[in-house]
């Protein structure tokens, strides 16, 4: 039965996504593009917090594949999407070499040098003025489908599905009891036939590919990347938040945490500019504090204890 | 040919010397028990054998190969298992779950055959409630589930690191039982550390005695009990 409602659900989610950009002004559409933005943030930080991981250098990678998408088009003339590839590529390639390093690293050790990691990214684009544009960054000569929002609207769109589904298929594989187990406990997984290492090296790849690639569109999408605006601490820090909020450990936390902040912090922007901060940090606080499980999981017991008393 | 050779292994932490010149061979089918007093090396020991920790200096062959640098998932795909003083259990995951890994990361099986041969291992050590989040299951049943953990890496070899502590008197019965068909079936060498000497007993046709580290007796328990230096060890010196 929940299943079915899970279904149609989901079913009226896609196709109210879809349609949106038909029966809506610019405005709203935008935010439901950064909405989405986020939402990709939010999933693929979460897919590697399943290994116990905390990162904090999200806008490292977004940036970087940020950078490289419009790099990649200013010096190579290559085509807008396979620059957006390019972004994923080389925030993965980057991300292979660092995890080399610093997966070796746990918790509160791994977190901090993941931020110190996204700061030197930052400082590297800033003094590379020669190549980067410096302070001021690039400016495209042209956005992405000639600046269509519909079509740049559809590429998050389906870039959020992409990441879902892969996020989905770590769930239902081996994936997900590798990554529990490492969670859990790293000496038992070990123990028990499992390569820690590997897991750890593929995923922080596969994240930091997705957040590069969102990086990419991103910048294509506006044309231009300047190290404040694409490094900045934002990408790190609202996806956590989302995700937190929603629930963890799961596809499903990320994405409505990403929902309701999302819409809510941007209507908060118009009235108190920067207010949305300070919602954001309360609401941190009150989740860490009181529904540790988040949204997802306050919902699942609340049916769960609904389900006992009939 | 004995399966397992420890030869002059040693651990040192810091300046503690917590394994000394261990010299042991170990065969298929026979039950050894690993006793001393605590402090005394023995889950250190394992620790050494099954790769989560590098030895100082000496070496563990496994079927006449060096393994002594090996990192512990390949020894665990090896066929070398152990349990843990300290159970973790892996939450969120049910007592099935838990069994499976073994079965998949160990034994490279997908996951629905993983499934299937976890179900029956359960089934042959009569643990019931697999369906259940681990920390619903009562105490014989999580120790029956971290028995199941081992038997589904496929193992040659097998630790018991006082897998029988917190147990009533029949549900130690219960898992001797247990113990004993596994090695029979699988035809194991397993190492049982305990410190209760009634399971060692009835388990075990050879023990080594542990003190500071080194070998200070072995043979059967009867014989060994007796010895000085043993009564001595287990009375702190004094004796
Ligand atoms: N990781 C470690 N780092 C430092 N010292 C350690 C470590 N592991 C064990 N030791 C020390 O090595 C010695 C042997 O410990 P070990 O746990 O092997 O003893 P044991 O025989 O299993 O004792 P018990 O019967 O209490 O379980 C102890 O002095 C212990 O404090
Ligand atoms: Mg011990």
């Amino acid at each position: 039965m929940s299943k079915y409602i899970k279904t149609i659900v989901m079913a009226a989610v896609a196709v109210l996504a879809v349609a949106f950009p038909f029966y809506t002004g610019a405005y709203p559409q935008s935010i439901a593009q950064s909405v989405l933005t986020y939402m990709i943030l939010a999933v693929s930080w979460d897919m590697l917090l399943r290994t116990g991981q905390i990162s904090f250098g999200i806008a490292g990678f977004f940036g970087i594949g940020s950078y490289a998408a419009v790099l990649s088009m200013l010096y190579l003339n290559l085509p807008p999407m396979l620059t957006i590839l390019i972004g994923g590529i080389i925030a993965g390639a980057i991300a292979g070499l660092l995890g080399i390093a610093v997966l070796r690293l746990r918790g509160m050790y791994f977190a901090i040098v993941t931020l110190a990691v996204a700061e030197i990214f930052r400082i590297i684009m800033t003094n590379l003025k020669g190549f980067t544009g410096g302070p001021e960054g690039e400016l495209l000569p042209q956005l992405i489908f000639q600046g269509n929002p519909y079509l740049t609207y559809y590429l998050m769109f389906g870039m959020a599905v992409l990441t879902i589904i892969i996020s989905e298929i770590f769930l239902r594989s081996r994936v997900h009891y590798a990554l529990t187990a490492i969670r859990n406990d790293e000496i038992v997984a070990r123990s028990s036939g499992v390569n820690i290492f590997k897991y750890l090296v593929i995923i922080f790849i596969v994240t930091s590919v997705i957040q590069g690639m969102t990086g990419g569109i991103n910048a294509q999408t506006y044309g231009f990347v300047t190290p404040e605006s694409s490094f900045s601490l934002d990408y790190t820090l609202l996806p956590l938040a989302m995700a937190l909020l929603g629930g963890i450990y799961g596809t499903m936390g990320p994405v409505v945490g990403a929902l309701l902040l999302g819409i809510v912090s941007e209507y908060l922007k118009l009235y108190i500019p920067y207010g949305h901060l300070v919602i954001y940090g309360i609401i941190v606080v009150i989740v860490i504090l009181y529904m540790p499980q988040g949204i997802v999981g306050l919902a699942a017991r609340i049916r769960k204890a609904g389900a006992r008393n009939e | 040919m004995s399966k397992l050779v420890l030869q002059s292994l040693t651990k040192r932490f810091g300046g503690l010397v917590a394994v000394n010149g261990v010299d042991l061979e170990m065969t298929e089918g026979e039950i050894l028990g690993i006793i001393g007093p605590n402090g005394a090396g023995k889950t250190t020991l394992i620790n050494l054998i099954s790769g989560i920790h590098v030895p100082t200096s000496g070496n563990v062959f496994f079927d006449g190969k060096d393994i002594s640098t090996f990192p512990a998932h390949e020894r665990s795909k090896m066929g070398i298992a152990r349990t843990f003083q300290l159970i973790h259990p892996l939450e969120n995951l049910t007592a099935l779950q838990n069994v499976m890994i073994g079965f998949m990361f160990a034994q490279g099986m997908n996951q629905k055959d993983a499934g299937v041969a976890a179900q029956k291992t359960c089934e042959s050590l009569k643990l019931e409630h697999v369906e259940r989040d681990v920390g619903q299951l009562t105490i014989l049943e999580t120790k029956k589930m971290e028995i199941a953990k081992t038997l589904a890496c496929g193992p040659k070899v097998l630790f018991l690191d006082e897998v029988m502590a917190g147990l009533n008197s029949d549900e130690t019965k219960d898992l001797i039982e247990t113990v004993k068909r596994i090695a029979q079936e699988h035809n194991l060498a397993i190492g049982v550390v305990e410190h209760v000497m009634g399971v060692i007993k009835m388990l075990t046709a050879r023990v080594i005695v542990l003190d500071a580290g080194e070998i200070i007796a072995q043979g059967p328990y009867n014989e060994v009990s007796q010895k000085p230096e043993v009564i001595k060890a287990y009375l702190g010196g004094e004796a």
